[in-house]
């Protein structure tokens, strides 16, 4: 049989096993650690790599009706108690933990959240694993708060068409309910699937599957916390099957111009600042003297300047500042109106500002103009 | 057959070379657009401004559309085809058929880059759903309508048209199947649905969202949907006068098996089930065992209706995320090929 046979042979058994076949075997094995009979013996499962970063995924606490206080010293779950948990993920992969927390997370003293550096040396540890022939997909656990922001990052950053797919919980590993496990299973079960490959950096979490650059936090506590409010889910895993009902356009991973390889060792700063009646222009007038090269403004409505800030927009575009506009409504694009192009605004499309951000960070290291930091906004 | 039922149409008209503001030279390269018209509200009037239910006052013709949209020459070259002029509620099979071949037929030529179809809201994405599995090409099909009258205030179907127009002519919108265009908001075929009774925004694709929008600036597409549909469907409606009997039994607590047993013993080829209850279940047992397509859909309006061993054990198809009139759709173009429950179920994952 030729290489390519036995290829395609392989990812159809993949294809068969994680389309249908895997339920059957969950919902007959208590234990779950019988593979199901279907299954030729000797296949090999596909290899994820489970890379910890951390997260209310990774945190316990001591009553499990603790559903707000959690973590802490002596309250933090290895990404190895995840897999001794959850045995049923021998069913869907071979599933090797990969702890990337930082040092304090480990500790249970972390303070001020995940930090660029960081995402920087798990972005690089990523790409070695993706570049690993042996791997055919990547788990990421990180904190829900900023873990949009992360995977943002990482899907301009790596490049490769295997599958990377951002997981959290919005209940701790411990809580009643706690959603942790089978959102879990479920990331694996999409980093597994070869239909994933090729579609950018995905987060899974409450069985659906979303695109890095449109996913966000948008409850505080609810399970269903994440949506792509202006386009809607790439697919779903249900119990049947992982589907994906479109693909996403715009440049990403293996088409990115920003791989982390060609990065320089600082990004330019870059702030956000927000939109409201009355707005004073001296917020951005502080952010340009404390060094940023670009601001965001979320602005209100259509991404309507307000305030002061028109005038203070002037002022740091004297001084090369390049400003993005995005807007507060969540939903909707900023246009590319003839205004704000005499303004010398780049319409921030339909970003969310954290993600504008970090886009018009990349885009300023690399040396873009105003014409340049509009394609990267037209095409990212 | 196709040419004969053009030939009655009532009007062709080439926008290009009378529309203001634009030079007759730059009209000819102008892309081609066929605007096949098939009533709604849309083409409704109503005595009043202010009326906005109960608008059956009038008609608009096709060249009273078009008339009132000088700005369409500006951006192609509109041709009009006129199907019926009708409510939704009075598509019919024959309708949709006539639709399919003259669409297909259209979008043959190499001057027109795409076509619009004007329909009622109530249906539309039934009929925007057959298209999107028997339309032979990757031009674009933009399906469109309105919720207000033409004769309202503040109406929205001269902007909707105006996009539709739009969209049928970017070239991002090429091979991305069918399309519902209402809103600004440029839905696939596949999972849109009508969602409110009067609001403008109705049409939704519930969790999935939209592929893209019609903006003021340009068109842009995010999202290009996965499913077979177009040029990559095996269904071929080119010689086809009718389809197969398929009807929709609703589920709700205690619901009777009577209208099953009635739509089998009516001759039924298929039956959509909208959820069940226990006597519909027993009852379909019956009605498979007589040879009946079922398949099994839901009334929540989003998710999947999963793959289920104990659905296939008893010969029934799952409809995956279509809701029942577009499983009905789906079944009655799937039965033209087979009749098998598991073909009919690869065509249900696929499509």
């Amino acid at each position: 049989m030729s290489l390519e046979r036995t290829m395609n042979r392989r990812s159809a058994l993949r294809q068969a096993l994680l389309g249908g076949a895997v339920l059957a075997g969950i919902g007959r094995s208590v234990r779950g650690q019988e593979i199901p009979k279907v299954l030729p013996p000797g296949l090999n499962l596909p290899r994820v790599m489970l890379v910890s970063m951390g997260g209310t995924i990774a945190s316990k606490a001591t009553s499990r009706m603790n559903l707000n206080n959690y973590g802490g010293p002596g309250n933090r779950v290895a990404p190895q108690d995840w897999v001794d948990a959850l045995p049923e993920l021998a069913l869907v992969a071979r599933v090797t933990p990969d702890d990337q927390r930082a040092p304090e997370d480990v500790a249970g003293r972390s303070a001020g959240g995940m930090t660029t550096a960081h995402i920087r040396k798990v972005t690089a540890r990523v790409q070695e694993l993706v570049n690993d022939p042996t791997v055919d997909g990547v788990v990421v656990t990180h904190g829900t708060n900023t873990m949009a922001e992360t995977a943002w990052f990482m899907n301009l950053a790596v490049n490769t068409r295997k599958p990377i797919v951002f997981v959290g919980s919005q209940r701790p590993w411990s809580g009643l309910s706690g959603d942790g496990p089978l959102n879990l299973f479920n990331a694996v079960r999409v980093a597994a699937t070869p239909s994933a490959e090729g579609m950018g950096v995905l987060h899974v979490m409450n069985q659906n599957i979303n695109a890095a650059r449109d996913v966000m936090k948008m409850s505080a506590y609810r399970v269903e916390a994440f949506r792509s409010p202006d386009l809607g889910i790439l697919g779903v895993v249900d119990p049947d099957r992982v589907v994906f009902h479109t693909a996403p356009l715009r440049r990403h991973t293996h088409a990115s111009e920003f791989h982390l390889a060609g990065l320089p060792e600082a990004l330019p700063a870059v702030e956000i600042l927000y939109g409201y009646t009355d707005a004073p222009g001296y917020l951005l007038d502080a952010m340009v003297s404390n060094g940023a090269k670009g601001v965001v403004i979320d602005g209100t409505g259509a991404g309507a300047l307000a305030g002061g800030q028109s005038e203070a927009v002037k002022r740091a575009q004297e001084k090369g500042v390049i400003v993005v506009a995005t807007t507060r409504t969540r939903s909707g694009r900023v246009q590319d109106t003839p205004r704000r192009r005499e303004s010398s605004i780049v319409p921030g499309d339909n970003f969310q500002p954290e993600k504008a951000r970090m886009l018009l960070q990349m885009a300023l290291a690399k040396g873009a103009d105003l014409n340049g930091v509009r394609r990267v906004f037209e095409q990212y | 057959m196709i040419q004969r039922w053009l030939g009655t149409v009532c009007a062709t008209v080439l926008m290009g070379l009378t529309g203001p503001g634009s030079p007759a030279q730059a009209a000819e390269s102008l892309p081609g657009v066929v605007v096949f018209t098939t009533g709604g509200t849309i083409q409704s009037k109503g005595a009043h401004r202010q009326k906005l239910s109960e608008y059956s006052d009038g008609r608009v013709t096709p060249l009273e559309l078009l008339a009132d949209l000088p700005e369409l020459s500006e951006i192609a070259r509109v041709e009009v085809r006129e199907v019926s002029n009708l409510g939704s509620g009075n598509m019919t099979t024959e309708l949709q058929l006539k639709l399919a071949k003259g669409i297909n037929e259209a979008l043959s030529r190499p001057d027109v880059a795409g076509a619009v179809v004007t329909h009622g809201t109530g249906t539309l994405e039934e009929t925007a759903y057959f298209l999107h599995l028997v339309v032979r090409s990757e031009k674009p099909v933009v399906v469109v309508g309105a919720m207000r009258p033409w004769s309202a205030i503040s109406r929205d179907g001269p902007l909707n048209l105006y996009n539709a127009v739009r969209t049928a002519v970017t070239p991002e919108a090429v091979g991305k199947g069918v399309f519902v265009l209402l809103d600004d908001t440029i839905h696939s075929a596949r999972w849109v649905t009508k969602g409110n009774t009067t609001r403008v925004e109705t049409f939704v694709s519930r969790e999935i969202g939209p592929l893209g929008y019609a903006d003021a600036d340009k068109v842009v597409f995010y999202r290009t949907p996965l499913t077979r549909h177009t040029a990559k469907s095996e269904f071929d409606v080119s010689t086809l006068t009718n389809l197969p009997p398929v009807d929709v039994v609703y589920g709700y607590q205690e619901a009777s098996a009577e209208p099953l047993k009635a739509l089998v013993t009516a001759g039924a080829a298929g039956i959509v089930l909208a959820d069940g209850s226990p006597a519909v279940t027993q009852a379909l047992l019956g009605a498979v065992s007589k040879g009946v397509a079922v398949v099994q859909s839901d009334r929540k309006g989003s998710g999947r209706v999963l793959l289920s061993e104990r659905q296939a054990g008893r010969g029934v198809v799952t409809a995956d995320s279509l809701n029942a009139q577009k499983a009905r759709i789906l079944l009655r173009v799937a039965l033209t090929k087979t009749k098998e429950p598991r073909e009919l179920q690869r065509i249900f994952n696929e499509y």
